[in-house]
């Protein structure tokens, strides 16, 4: 299952995003909120990063 | 726990991270915490080394294999006791397989976030966070 880009960032996001929302935040909602952001930021981010690698390698 | 404790103490409670992720956090009291820290970075080392990732040596043939290894040092214990038993061994042919870079990633960050732990546990110790 793991055989798989997206899958791979998406696991490594959600463990980097639990860990530093578990060491920063003590109430639950700041807590989720911290897990959202993060994982969005990563998988958005290299998602943009890595379309912009294809367009510019064409 | 007293919350503000000598330096030299504080030192002390932040090594038990190196033998296990987490283990500073459940001396200091914070348990709950500590089970996920434990889960977490444990979770982070075990994919990276399903997805065939090295626990590269400080002799490994290149740079940033070798500044690989120093992060993955971070790890303390599972990194020695992997190295001892031959748990991601660095094999050349296997740079070429699709997942290794990702391997390598895991476990590489598993170390960085020892190390936050850590200095997360002497701060706590300190005082200088909750």
């Amino acid at each position: 299952m793991l055989n798989d880009h997206f899958l791979s960032l998406a696991a490594f996001s959600l463990l980097v995003a639990l860990f530093f929302a578990t060491l920063n935040h003590r109430d639950r909602r700041g807590f989720w909120k911290s897990v959202g952001k993060t994982m969005a930021w990563m998988v958005v981010g290299s998602l943009l990063f890595a379309y912009f690698m294809l367009w510019t390698a064409r | 726990m007293p919350s503000a404790l000598p330096r030299w103490k504080a030192y002390a409670y932040s090594l038990p991270t190196l033998l296990l992720p987490g283990l500073s956090h459940w001396f200091l009291g914070r348990r709950r915490r500590a089970v996920a820290f434990f889960c977490i970075v444990g979770a982070t080392f075990w994919v990276g080394l399903l997805l065939h990732g090295a626990l590269f040596p400080f002799h490994a043939p290149n740079w940033l294999y070798r500044l690989g290894a120093l992060a993955e040092v971070g790890l303390g214990a599972p990194y020695a006791l992997g190295r001892i038993i031959g748990l991601g061994r660095l094999d050349m042919r296997d740079a070429a397989d699709l997942m290794f870079g990702y391997g390598n990633t895991f476990l590489v960050s598993a170390g960085l976030m020892n190390m936050l732990l850590m200095m997360d546990a002497f701060d706590i110790a300190v005082g200088r966070k909750e």
